[in-house]
């Protein structure tokens, strides 16, 4: 029954995006405010589908009616309903299902917000939008059907995959994850719009920028918790292994984040045209990309659910909306190419540009590491994987440069500006630097990377907070209490400060990301119950207890590890080893003890039948941070999105003045 | 040159070469990891079984043989268990089952045996030289050799249900 009606939903889906897309596309082209009425009905119907399909799958998950297929890949009787839920997106189908309710919610939302001040562009974005649309529903109707029938129904299902089911961070991870890679359909559809329609106009751009800041704030948190999720689960110690899967997830990342920045350059100086309708495109594109390789069994990963038949279908998904871009991109190249000159490189937007090609180059570099394995498999037969290595040894150098800019963009003015200006702006922050520096000799960074990250980000905190702020102060010089300056500038110019706050974020990240990875230390032992110990970075390990706990799925062999610090005896914690029935290797869950200066993180190697366990225990500093700092990113992000809130001014100049105040921030 | 033709040629250099090698991508199994054995003679072996009695491979032509490597500490290897012993009773005489010790000791073979029922020979392997030659780097590991003694497939991944054990005998038109 259910089965019918989902399938149905999803067909009529599919009608609706063939018949919208080019109703979108035809509108734009006329001009025709019916057809864009009509596009913007079926956007609605679309997303409406979406969530009447998502509302089905969850029904029968909720309700186990094994006959639909997916809940017979995924559900179980035996698993709790919060499971049950998000099981939705355990696996290949639903999460394809759930993809396309993310999709409708982001159709519905253009749709919706920006029925005035988008109109020149609105039916193309919509059109560009369905398109997309008549793809994934495609997926969902066929090569991902997850509303196939089964008959007869089995009684009981497997539930989902045991590695999801281990932590709470896998219920919020992918939700935020998809927030981020399908939001970009957005700005992508934008962009070819504005090619469309040969113009890059101010209705154009503020759409753009709000719709590309979104979708990036939750590919921000997406990652990050992605990254908690197997510092938390997986057991080895690390948040990030440069796994296709995180690749994927940090390429779009990067060419949105540039694309931000671009489209800032490009409302303030109307430059850098090209860079932000490219940087937009390549985005969705990597997003694309990025759900191939994970998704259709190409690379191995916690991600790919075996050989599956989408694989074929997304590439030539991707193969066509490639050529589409670039055969775009030439029709319009005369729109991309009426900047200005450049006043000069060494200003704010000279940053801005350097700020591009780093990110630019960063992303190459970790997209060629991503696919020369696939690309060494094509050529030689055999896949020959680059490894961390490579990624670090150029990551590093490219973040030390963009850590950097945080520090010298913003201080560097706008435009041409005479050499006393300059070396004033740029030599202001400089003894926060050495302050810094010194500050982290004392607390013992003796690598030239800690103490270059050190002086690094004094630098661009100084300027960061001392940017942000100077609103407040100018008001304050004025005779304003610090709490009223401080909401009156925030009321005017709300994205100023969320910039500054993001960066505020990005320093406090980078710094935990640098603090984490160059103080770690470890130790590994046996363990056995009243002797033996470990003791690692101040902590003295004793076994307390070994259990074995079975459960329908799985056996969980679990160690109680006493922790003391100092002779004082501080809880203790359990890391255990789960065994599947159908998994070989064993999977670790980790114990951690988290606090604001470190992270105490304990795994099990192997546990023997006559009670002895051998333990690994690693001490990192830090760790909190990087996920605060990500938080405070988000937050400011945020932050952006808001409208600056003009003075009360004659009406004549308060359109100028949101303009100054957009443009400032 | 006119920026619209650079665009497209740039474009094409960036764009045809990620499809085609995805494309080429594609057609391999990234979980599969192939054994140079396959479509070889299997490495012959005597190896005595836990009452003292030597089984040769070679003594064996004329069936076909699956060699598996299991333990007692090998989860996924207890589900295996009973798939064998299903499998044994069905197929009978029309294959042979070895299983080869990996890493374990005899004493917690026996009692798991006791336990659990038997199938096939279950093989002691001293100094794991079998799983050395064999090229086994885990547990449960899988082999199906010919009649005629040529390795045909590995897997190394765990027969969970009959079912699984019977599809992928078919593949090699091994089933019932």
């Amino acid at each position: 029954m259910i089965s019918y009606l989902g399938q149905g939903l999803v067909l009529l889906a599919l009608v609706v995006c063939a018949v919208g897309a080019p109703v979108g596309f035809v509108a734009g082209a006329r001009r025709s405010p019916e057809g864009l009425r009509l596009a913007r009905g079926l956007a609605l119907a679309f997303a409406a589908l979406m969530v009447l399909a998502n509302l089905a799958m969850e029904w029968a998950l909720l309700t186990h009616d094994f006959s639909v297929k997916y809940v017979a890949l995924v559900g179980s009787t035996a698993t709790p309903t919060h499971i049950t839920i998000v099981s939705l997106w355990s696996s290949l189908e639903g999460s394809i299902l759930f993809w396309g309710l993310v999709l409708g919610l982001y159709t519905a939302g253009v749709a919706i917000l920006q029925r005035r001040g988008h109109e020149d562009y609105l039916a193309y974005t919509l059109g560009t939008i369905l398109a997309v649309g008549v793809f994934f529903t495609y997926l969902i109707a066929g090569p991902a059907d997850p509303f196939g029938l089964l008959d007869p129904a089995p009684a009981d299902g497997p539930g989902p995959n045991p590695l999801l089911q281990n932590h709470a961070l896998m219920i919020v991870h992918p939700p935020m994850l998809y927030l981020g890679y399908v939001g970009m359909t957005v700005p992508f559809a934008m962009a070819v719009a504005a090619l469309l329609r040969g113009q890059l106009g101010p209705t154009w751009l503020r759409p753009l920028r709000n719709w590309l800041l979104v979708p990036t704030a939750f590919l921000t948190m997406g990652v990050m918790l992605g990254g908690w999720w197997s510092y938390e689960v997986l057991g080895w110690g690390g948040y990030w292994a440069w796994d296709p899967v995180e690749n994927a997830s940090f390429l779009p990342w990067l060419t949105a984040i540039a694309a931000v920045h671009s489209a800032i350059v490009l409302q303030r100086r109307g430059t850098l045209k090209a860079w932000t309708v490219i940087l937009v495109m390549i985005t969705f594109l990597l997003t694309i990309l990025g759900t191939f390789l994970t998704r259709s069994g190409v690379v191995n990963s916690v991600h790919s659910f075996t050989q599956s038949p989408i694989g074929p279908v997304f590439l030539a998904f991707l193969g066509v909306a490639m050529i589409a871009v670039v055969v775009l991109l030439a029709m319009r190249v005369d729109t991309l190419t009426t900047e200005p000159a450049r006043e000069t490189l060494v200003a704010r937007e000279g940053a801005f540009l350097l700020n591009n090609l780093l990110f630019v180059a960063f992303m190459l570099t970790v997209l060629v590491g991503t696919l020369f394995p696939i690309a060494a498999e094509a050529v030689r037969g055999t896949k020959v994987s680059v490894g961390e290595p490579w990624f670090n040894r150029m990551s590093v150098p490219i973040s030390f440069g963009l850590l950097l800019l945080i520090g010298i963009g913003p201080a560097l003015p706008w435009g041409r500006s005479d050499g006393a200006a300059l070396r004033r702006a740029l030599l202001w922050p400089l003894p926060a630097a050495l302050a810094a520096l010194g500050l982290t000799w004392l607390l013992g960074g003796r690598a030239g990377p800690v103490l270059l990250t050190g002086a690094l980000a004094g630098y661009a905190l100084w300027v960061t907070v001392d940017h942000g702020l100077r609103p407040t102060r100018t008001r304050m010089k004025k005779g304003e209490g610090p709490a009223q300056a401080f909401g009156t500038s925030f009321r005017r110019a709300p994205r100023l400060i969320g910039g500054y706050l993001t960066h505020f974020g990005v320093i406090v990240t980078f710094v935990a990301i640098a603090v984490s990875s160059s103080f770690q230390t470890s130790g590994e032992g046996v363990l056995s119950l009243g002797s033996g110990s470990l003791a690692v970075g101040g902590y003295e390990l004793t076994l307390d207890d070994v259990g074995v706990v079975e459960e329908p799925h799985r056996t969980v062999r679990q160690a109680e590890v006493a922790v003391a610090r100092g002779g004082r005896t501080l809880g203790t914690l359990a890391p255990s080893l789960n065994h599947y029935d159908t998994q070989r290797e064993p999977i670790g869950t980790p114990a951690v003890r988290t606090s604001l200066t470190h992270d105490l993180y304990l795994t099990l190697m192997n546990v023997r039948g006559d009670g002895t366990v051998g333990l690994r225990a690693i001490v990192t500093p830090a760790v909190l941070w990087i996920w605060i700092g990500v938080f405070i990113m988000t937050a400011g992000t945020g932050l952006c999105l808001l409208s600056p809130r003009p003075a009360r001014v004659p009406a004549v100049s308060r359109a100028a003045a949101l303009d100054g105040a957009e443009a400032a921030s | 040159m006119k920026p619209r033709v650079l665009v497209l040629a740039v474009g094409a250099l960036l764009t045809i070469p990620v499809i085609v090698f995805l494309a080429i991508g594609l057609r391999h199994d990234p979980h599969q990891i192939d054994s140079p054995l396959i479509g070889k003679p299997a490495p012959p072996f005597a190896l005595a079984d836990l009452e003292g009695n030597v089984v040769r491979l070679e003594d064996l032509r004329g069936t076909p043989v699956l060699l598996n490597f299991w333990a007692t500490y090998c989860v996924p290897c207890v589900a295996e268990h009973k798939t064998f012993m299903t499998g044994e009773r069905v197929l009978g005489e029309r294959l042979r089952l070895l299983g080869v010790i990996y890493h374990d000791e005899t004493s917690l073979i026996r009692r798991f045996l006791e336990q659990r029922g038997e199938w096939g020979r279950t093989l002691v392997d001293p100094g794991s030289q079998v799983a050395i030659a064999y090229g086994v780097y885990g547990v449960p590991e899988t082999y199906l050799i010919d009649a005629e003694g040529i390795v045909i497939d590995k897997i190394t991944w765990p027969l969970v249900t009959p079912e699984h054990l019977f599809a992928w005998l078919g593949q090699h038109g091994l089933a019932r």
